[in-house]
């Protein structure tokens, strides 16, 4: 899938910019190069639709002088002449940051797991047959069940960065990736759920996610007659649910510059009660294995695992190294340094800032969904949610609507809702009262990073909406 | 090696093109004497900007040259791609393109029907949408003097602790050449500006975002008042800080013309994409000629509309772009559609297909999305009968179950309508239901429909859209 040379390549790439910034006399520079490759499936009406491959790159120079940083991206280093001299003039246009400096280079260990041979080694027809044992176990799971939509992928990404403070690193990961839409179709009701799966090691041809999807297309069928009226009800949320309105709002409320800004729900609240006694959020950038975990962050600083909410009290935050040293020199703050915490999407933009693996565990530890569902005794549970995006991560504060909807009653399920809105402020939710699963899975984000959740049982702060 | 974008990084001298057409031409033969039924392949080249300002201050600003194109093989009612930032590789790539597609076409159910195209007009041609100011040409200090004013405008209040102004501009360029004979060049601009305010006062803290935009160049942004805009921006956010949750419950609701769109895009439009119907993953399939809404209900999504942006002149198989009319007076009459799915449905294709970029191959998408105008004269008339209701404005962005035809969009303000009256700021409004009942529970509309705030809309692939209508009010929505 990835040429033999592919890291070289793009290192000999890096090294020829490198060498037009020192011809040129530019203080500080770093060069960002990533090249990607990959087989991809899609999936509709039950069948395997369109096989793609290909590959796409790219280079980002970021330069300082003085304080002052201009960034340009390019696809053929022939053309780094004139993407330098764009970066320099928006350099010389920009404010001038006192005490900005691109990090110094620093020891970064290895971190395992993020590479899998076998991924490398899987070929067109490989995938096309994990299709097919997908679509058979469907099939067996349920003759009415039909994946609508999704499809599969390997990926490799060669990678590599080079600076004037003498940071020099390359290497390359994979990944593997599956989603699946299925519906059932049947006797006028349509019930349908999308999951997934990725990992940087291979996955089983047929990974757990396949069965999920089955499972909540059944289990929504039949919807029962609710009490319509809009009612404050403790919710279980499975991590599927959770994730993307805790991804679009939690992390972002921790960056550092935010905090200082006044632009997060936790300003003001360093060291003080955030969220309930027991709970606490881990970043940890050195994950063995992490989908978002490396060596160094977007800047090449080395990675780290660091406490952000302990045992209910905000400690941590995220910082850059540019963040931090502009909301110094803006007074906001007296001292701030970076975390390791600079995130990159790719070569078309300069680093930002954000969570790699980003974890919430309980003092309490975790409990099966049966001692949940006893806990909670009337509510709902909440496997997916549709508008997650619309939530407000300055104020915490979303709305939302669900299709994958089960009322509890007594500690039993009592069956599916057709759709209902939850409605809430996810950092109150989170003050009291919350107790997990015992099963942690990841899942993507809203933000930067990756979501390492269990179900999540919310008591109070949520309001649920029956249509 | 996948970073070398073309021998020269840029057109061959004299053609103003990139693709070296008889190069392509014998790739796409190639691809023939393969066995394919057909075989394409598009290139874009899309020169960016990106700005952003925070707090009046330059916070980066990015300029770009990205370079794509994919290769599309349909061999024995199958479809194989390779897409790559190298053009000059392309041709190495045939044969396994090629046989990437009969791999495909031979895990192919009996019962399934191979991938055929509808037919359409070939065209060679050259098309460019010429701005009346070209974006490319707008040097960084001028983006910065647009920017502060939206800034400026926007920050006039103690309880205003941030400012972020955002630019993006783009100039697409796209070749698409065809094993039928189709070889158009087209090109066009889009511009963009943007601006989120934070508010807080004491504890509470509330965001607002606004945005203008459109296809054009400069006189895009020029045509807008950013200092109107930013000082709306700053009192919707003022107005935050002092509102009310929103009551929960099936109300009566009115939408401003943001929210409109986004509820006929979400509501309708993806339901309406036929790639969509055709894998049995929309609430409208078979529903062709039935009626679904009320009959004052008419809905186009028309790529022709220049401003709006979602506009382009040509679509991503090559066909003339048009208006599409997917419900007049409330009866469905035409899905989304590109050539495999016309073909499938045995329909007129209507140009649907469009691609993020280079590097995807398209997809059935919207356009410009709008409600047309209905006969109430302004919002008060709308209003008036009104007991207890919400009058909600700005989107937040919506989703979609086209499946099960369930859907969901949030606003960004609104306000409790009590006796006819608007009273009481609101805020956390989002409204959800299902297409097939809620488009019958439309039951008035202002005249005076058009294209609002700018969007853009995930399908996989994110694409810029218009979308808009007029005032609408629903009889009955599930408010949250």
């Amino acid at each position: 899938m990835l040429p033999d040379d592919a890291v070289d390549r793009i290192n000999a790439g890096c090294q020829t910019i490198a060498t037009m910034c020192k011809n040129q006399g530019i203080e500080q520079w770093e060069i960002v190069a990533y090249q990607s490759y990959g087989h991809q499936l899609d999936i509709e009406a039950g069948k395997i639709s369109l096989a793609a491959g290909g590959g796409e790159g790219g280079y980002g120079i970021r330069v300082v002088e003085g304080g002052r940083f201009g960034y340009a991206y390019l696809v053929d280093v022939e053309s780094a002449e004139s993407a330098l001299k764009q970066a320099l003039d928006i350099a010389r246009a920009s404010p001038s940051v006192a005490g900005f400096v691109l990090p110094s280079a620093q020891d970064a260990p290895k971190v395992d797991g993020l590479f899998d041979q076998r991924i490398l080694d899987l070929g067109p027809e490989d995938l096309l047959e994990q299709a097919d044992a997908i679509l058979s176990e469907v099939a067996s799971l349920d003759a009415r069940a039909v994946v609508t939509g999704g499809g599969l992928g390997v990926g490799a990404t060669a990678s590599a960065m080079l600076s004037s403070e003498g940071i020099e690193s390359s290497g390359i990961t994979t990944s593997h990736g599956i989603g699946v839409q299925v519906s059932i179709d049947d006797n006028d009701e349509l019930t349908s759920s999308y999951e997934g799966d990725s990992s940087r090691q291979l996955l089983p041809d047929v990974p757990s996610s396949v069965a999920s999807a089955v499972h909540w297309a059944q289990v929504t069928r039949g919807p029962i007659k609710v009490d319509t009226a809009p009612q404050d009800a403790p919710v279980l949320m499975t991590s599927e649910g959770f994730s993307p309105l805790f991804s679009m709002v939690v992390p972002t409320a921790l960056r550092g510059d935010r905090l200082v800004r006044d632009e997060s729900f936790w300003s003001g609240k360093q060291h003080t009660k955030v969220l309930a006694d027991d709970l606490s959020l881990i970043d940890d950038g050195r994950m063995v294995g992490g989908k978002s975990a490396s060596s160094r962050d977007g800047e090449g600083v080395p990675t780290r695992r660091q406490v952000l909410v302990d045992s209910g009290r905000l400690v941590g935050s995220f910082w850059s190294t540019r963040d931090a040293a502009q909301q110094v020199a803006e007074g906001r703050i007296e001292a701030a340094h970076t975390t390791g915490s600079a995130v990159r999407g790719g070569h078309q933009a300069p680093p930002g800032t954000g969570c790699k693996d980003f974890t919430m565990t309980s003092k309490n530890g975790g409990h099966s969904q049966d001692a949940l569902l006893e806990r909670m005794n009337d509510g709902y549970i909440v496997h997916s949610v549709m508008g997650a995006h619309t939530a407000n991560p300055t104020s915490g504060d979303f709305s939302v609507t669900t299709s994958t909807i089960l009322r509890v009653e007594n500690g039993e399920i009592l069956g599916p809702v057709k759709q209902a809105g939850l409605s809430g402020n996810l950092a109150g939710a989170l003050l009291d009262d919350v107790h997990l699963g015992d099963d942690v899975r990841i899942q993507g984000s809203y933000s930067s990073g990756s979501m390492h959740l269990p179900d999540v049982l919310m008591m109070q702060g949520l309001r649920i909406n029956p249509a | 090696m996948v970073m070398s974008a073309s021998p020269t990084d840029g057109h061959f001298p004299g053609t103003g093109r990139y693709l070296q057409q008889s190069k392509i031409q014998a790739a796409l033969g190639h691809a023939q004497d393969l066995g394919a039924s057909y075989a394409e392949v598009r290139l874009m080249a899309i020169t960016d900007s990106t700005v952003a300002l925070r707090d009046g201050k330059l916070e980066r600003a990015i300029p770009g040259q990205e370079i794509g194109v994919t290769m599309r093989i349909l061999a024995d009612g199958a479809w194989g791609v390779h897409s790559t930032t190298d053009v000059a590789s392309l041709p190495g790539q045939v044969e396994s393109t090629v046989r990437l597609a009969k791999a495909v076409a031979a895990r192919r159910a009996s019962k399934d029907r191979p991938v055929a195209l509808a037919e359409v007009p070939i065209i060679e041609s050259e098309d460019h949408w010429k701005p009346k100011k070209d974006v490319r040409n707008t040097d960084l200090e001028t983006k910065l003097h647009h920017l502060n004013t939206l800034y400026d405008s926007a920050s006039e209040d103690d309880r205003i602790v941030s400012v972020t102004c955002g630019w993006h501009d783009e100039h697409l360029h796209t070749e698409l050449i065809t094993s039928e004979g189709m070889n158009r060049t087209w090109s066009f601009q889009r511009s963009l500006i943007n601006a989120t305010v934070t508010g807080r006062d004491g504890g509470d803290v509330v965001s607002y975002r606004t945005r203008h935009g459109g296809e054009g160049g400069l006189e895009v942004i020029e045509s807008c008042d950013l200092g109107a805009l930013g000082r709306s921006a700053q009192t919707a956010t003022l107005r935050l800080l002092k509102a009310d949750r929103a009551p929960s419950g099936k109300i009566p609701l009115v939408a401003d013309r943001d929210l409109t769109g986004v509820y006929i895009h979400e509501a309708l439009g993806h339901p309406c994409e036929a790639d969509l119907v055709a894998a049995g993953d929309s609430c409208l399939d078979g529903k062709l000629g039935q009626t679904i809404g009320n009959d004052i209900v008419t809905v186009v999504d028309d790529p022709t509309i220049r401003g709006g942006y979602g506009a382009h002149p040509i679509d991503d198989e090559g066909l003339d772009t048009r208006e599409k009319c997917l419900i007049k007076n409330g009866v469905l009459t035409e899905y989304l559609n590109h050539r495999e799915t016309a073909h499938h449905f045995g329909i007129t294709p209507n140009a649907g297909a469009r691609a993020q970029d280079g590097l995807h191959h398209p997809l059935v998408r919207m356009s410009n999305t709008l409600i047309q105008g209905g006969t109430h004269n302004d919002l008060d008339e709308l209003i008036e009968d009104i007991h207890y209701g919400v009058y909600a404005c700005g989107s937040r962005g919506g989703q979609v179950d086209t499946g099960r035809g369930s859907f969901q969009f949030a606003a960004q303000e609104a306000w409790l309508i009590e006796n006819g009256e608007l009273t009481r700021p609101l805020k956390d409004v989002s409204v959800s239901g299902l297409t097939l009942q809620i488009l019958k529970d439309v039951d008035g509309l202002t005249k005076d429909a058009r294209l609002a705030a700018p969007g853009f809309c995930g399908k996989g692939q994110t694409v810029p859209v218009g979308d808009g209508g007029p005032i609408m009010r629903i009889s009955q929505a599930l408010v949250g």
